[in-house]
């Protein structure tokens, strides 16, 4: 289905040298959906990210944005994408309304269509009654909502966030969801990457988990969350484990306790020891995650 | 490579014209205040010693060369340290190229504004030397403006390939020793070049700054010219941008995606 999806990726490759950081991957983005690249620091998402850009060359496979490859990027197919990078990029030199004024320029609109999303834009991002402050007054988590509104002064098609709330307050994030569901009902297609496993489980319609540059399971979260870890969690404090043998329940040990991932929370329950100590949750994405990626640190 | 397209380079020129206004003391500083500084210094300190150099008024001979080298610092500044600020501290180039715009468009940007706050400084130059006596004609100078135009935009690219190849702000020691400040001590700004041994000459000559100065100081003093000359100045300054505009593009290209 071609025509419905914005992004196709076909054993995608991307190799700096001989280190191949993206490894035959397949995805498609559908269009006017939310689609969740997830994956630990190093997966291989910034680089994908970058190629669905036109920023970093395919080494391998197919790679459409829009129809069109991704390598040639052309400039009607980039008008129809707002980047919302990491690292704030706002320029310091100007004000609020000044950034979004420049770069609707980079679009290349008539003045008169910037101002009118300009108001539109600081209306929908919460951000009118700073218009005329320059941006290093800003807060970290108004920065990043004017980013937001600066990616979104072409009208794009497809918004590509790449982090959008780490390092904010519980209160930015909430109000950048809010908005970021707006946008999807207004049709717009969105790529996110996060390491935040609510935030993906909250937004996200597909979800797809990469991890050394290979994909590791792909599905809506609840696909994920049944096939990788049922319905609940019980963490069971050592030394105490059910009296079933240990296959019975699908278990993965974390040091001082082991995990069961459990669809019939009585059946386990039934099958305790009385004096163990345990806690008992539904399980979520980030379960999913962890049990996909491991456990280990990822950084350097 | 797609043809670039006037509108977004203007709208890199705008974003930069904007940031100017704003800032527009200390551009008057450094870009008009300096360069006065020195025409005042040479022009009278020097001039009471010198009576005629090139068969013109030592003032008129400073003018001239005050007029070529204030172009020179402004635009080899907004296209060294101040690109590199924006490319490398702001990120400000990486917002640009999410955007329709594509890298040549972003630098011819940078080289169009750069050359136009270049010929701005200029033409202060030239009216302060005007004002003190140092041009002698009206409107032969008018003719050396866009040769100065095209002068600074030969600084501009050539201030790019210093961005280019830049890992840091200290990259720019080499850029302003071994290129800005011979262009100022050894192409002619304050005497002629024939007073050097050929061989600082011949270098002296690879310089778009000598070539510059060539052309339009006798359209300042307003003394014989040669067309064919002044052309052939101003062909080697257009050869020389092209190059160093390509050169740059390279090597961003390279740096800015991967």
């Amino acid at each position: 289905m071609e025509n419905s999806s914005v992004i196709t990726a076909t054993n995608l490759v991307k190799k700096y040298g001989d280190l191949e950081v993206v490894r035959d991957i397949d995805f498609s983005v559908p269009t006017g959906q939310c689609f969740g690249l997830l994956g630990p620091n190093g997966a291989g998402k910034s680089t994908t990210m970058r190629m669905i850009m036109g920023l970093s060359e395919v080494t391998g496979g197919t790679l459409t944005v829009f129809g069109k490859p991704a390598s040639g990027m052309a400039r009607d197919i980039k008008a129809k994408i707002g980047l919302v990078p990491q690292e704030s990029n706002l320029d310091p030199d100007i004000t609020v309304l000044e950034n979004l004024y420049a770069f609707g320029r980079y679009f290349a609109l008539p003045k008169d269509v910037i101002e009118e999303r300009s108001k539109k834009l600081l209306e929908f991002m919460q951000l009118s009654d700073k218009q005329h402050a320059p941006v290093n007054a800003l807060s970290g988590g108004m920065k990043r909502r004017l980013t937001i509104a600066r990616a979104l002064i072409g009208d794009p098609e497809m918004v590509i966030l790449d982090e959008p709330t780490t390092g904010l307050d519980p209160q930015a994030r909430v109000l950048i969801w809010k908005q970021l569901l707006e946008l999807k009902k207004d049709g717009r297609t969105l790529l996110l990457t996060t390491h935040y496993m609510d935030e993906a489980q909250r937004l996200c319609d597909q979800i797809v988990i990469i991890d050394g540059g290979k994909i590791l399971d792909h599905g809506t979260p609840e696909e994920l969350i049944s096939r990788r870890v049922k319905g609940f969690v019980f963490e069971v404090q050592k030394p105490h484990a059910p009296g079933s043998s240990a296959d019975r329940w699908d278990q993965e040990d974390i040091g001082d306790s082991v995990l069961y991932f459990v669809e019939d929370t009585a059946e386990f329950i039934a099958d305790l020891p009385e004096d163990a100590i345990y806690l008992h949750r539904p399980a979520n994405l980030e379960d999913v995650f962890l049990r996909l990626t491991g456990r280990q640190l990822r950084e350097n | 490579m797609k043809m670039p397209e006037l509108p977004y380079i203007h709208a890199v020129y705008d974003r930069q014209y904007r940031v100017f206004r704003k800032l527009l003391g200390s551009a008057l500083v450094s870009n008009v205040a300096n360069p006065i500084l020195f025409l005042f210094a040479f022009g009278f300190g020097m001039g009471s010693f010198i009576d005629t150099m090139a068969g013109m008024s030592y003032m008129t001979f400073v003018v001239a060369g005050m007029v070529g080298y204030s172009a020179a610092f402004a635009a080899s500044f907004e296209t060294s340290i101040g690109a590199f600020t924006r490319y490398f501290l702001q990120k400000n180039w990486d917002a640009i190229l999410s955007t329709p715009v594509t890298l040549a468009e972003l630098m011819m940007g940078e080289v169009l504004w750069a050359s136009v706050k270049a010929l701005f400084s200029a033409i202060c130059v030239l009216i302060v030397g005007w004002m003190w006596g140092g041009v002698p004609v009206i409107f032969e100078p008018l003719i050396t403006l866009p040769i100065v135009f095209l002068g600074s935009i030969c600084f501009a690219c050539a201030g790019l390939v210093a961005t280019a190849y830049a890992k840091g702000y200290e990259f720019f020691a080499y850029f302003f020793t071994f290129w800005v400040t011979p262009m100022f001590v050894f192409c002619g700004v304050f005497f002629e070049i024939s007073r050097f041994p050929d061989a600082v000459q011949y270098i002296a000559w690879f310089f778009p700054m000598t070539h510059l100065i060539a052309a339009i100081r006798p359209l300042i003093a307003g003394t014989a010219i040669d067309p064919a000359l002044i052309a052939l100045h101003t062909a080697y300054i257009v050869i020389f941008s092209a190059a160093a505009f390509a050169i740059a593009h390279r090597k961003l290209r390279q740096r800015l995606y991967d």
